[in-house]
């Protein structure tokens, strides 16, 4: 361990355990999902960075969206994302989940991954290379030291508004609010 | 080789028409209601393997073109030493409520290519089990493959219209 972090161990141990302990939740979307193996195996390990994958959301706290979102897989998304616990944190993975990327008009993509769930950081790039996550790895301490990794947080203030745009997408969904509707509006 | 396999298609199937290329590909144009028949001939013939189900939209023809490409496993449609060569199945459809018989009795494995198509392109099969969405999520006024499709203006009324949640995203 770090001396030079023992006080911001003794401040905020819960803060420091979220940092070193993010579990990813193995959930391949799109072709990004060609960059995790190698980050998670011996090459590059992301175990330094205490970066693991987990192969269920009930265990994880980061969620990893390697490319781009069909629209059959947002629906997986998001019922991944509401059974993870909190605090968990969303990373956009290359430019799909940004804007769109390559699939900009594609009859079956969603362009903006942040209008359907709440996404705490991205890292740019076609694909972006193993160290942009770990470059990503590492802005996510500082975001989360500062209180700004916030995401679900913000999930629960805005639930309304992001379940209306689910619904708009998906259609009517199958399964119930995660949390009152009526709050945030 | 495929050239005897052309002479009996031609001398079996009246409305056929048989086009030998020189890499001895066999194409084959048939009438909509003769793909059933002529494909079981051909896997008789031995081109046992359908590899795919494809479809052309043609729209200054009008029509909606289905491929079905054949080859053989065992090597009984080819000599030993002779290039695998491939059959090549072709039949045209109106744009305007396509449909033509399923050929699952004779290629089982034509059954996901059949639900793509019919979700992509609105090609219907009878007799077809299920023919239910495969891929897609929603509904289209107009299936998303053929090309009078507009991908952009359909982007734009679909998912542009989704508002941003939180500022600045």
């Amino acid at each position: 361990m770090d001396r030079n972090q023992l006080a911001k161990w003794f401040q905020a141990p819960t803060k420091m355990a979220h940092k070193y302990s993010l579990h990813a939740v193995y959930f391949c979307t799109g072709c990004g999902i060609i960059e995790v193996p190698p980050v998670i195996t011996a090459r590059w390990d992301a175990e330094r960075f205490g970066v693991i994958p987990t192969a269920t959301p009930r265990h994880a706290n980061l969620f990893l969206i390697t490319g781009y979102v069909s629209v059959k897989t947002l629906r997986a998304i998001i019922r991944t994302y509401e059974q993870m616990p909190e605090p968990k944190f969303t990373v956009g993975f290359g430019s799909c989940p940004i804007n769109g990327g390559m699939y900009w008009d594609s009859y079956n993509t969603i362009k903006h991954l942040d209008r359907y769930i709440p996404v705490d950081g991205w890292i740019a790039g076609c694909m972006p290379r193993p160290e942009a996550i770990f470059v990503a790895v590492t802005h996510l301490w500082t975001l989360i030291d500062k209180d700004m990794a916030d995401g679900y947080k913000r999930y629960r203030t805005n639930y309304a508004a992001y379940r209306a745009n689910q619904e708009r997408a998906l259609g009517e969904l199958e399964w119930p609010p995660l949390f009152p509707m009526e709050r945030g509006r | 080789m495929n050239g005897p396999l052309r002479t009996k298609l031609d001398s079996i199937f009246r409305d056929v028409e048989t086009e030998l290329a020189d890499d001895d590909r066999l194409t084959v144009c048939v009438p909509k209601d003769s793909v059933v028949p002529v494909l079981s001939f051909l896997r008789g013939e031995g081109c046992d393997y359908l590899q795919l189900v494809s479809c052309v939209d043609w729209t200054e023809r009008g029509e909606l073109e289905l491929v079905y490409v054949l080859s053989s496993y065992t090597g009984e449609a080819n000599p030993p030493g002779a290039a695998r060569a491939n059959v090549l199945v072709k039949t045209g459809l109106p744009r305007t409520h396509p449909s033509l018989p399923t050929s699952i009795g004779v290629f089982p494995s034509a059954e996901p290519y059949e639900r793509e198509l019919h979700e992509l392109f609105g090609v219907r099969f009878e007799g077809h089990p299920r023919l239910t969405p495969l891929f897609l999520e929603r509904e289209y006024e107009v299936p998303p493959f053929r090309k009078d499709f507009d991908t952009r203006q359909y982007v734009e009324d679909h998912f542009g219209s989704i508002p941003p949640v939180e500022e600045g995203s």
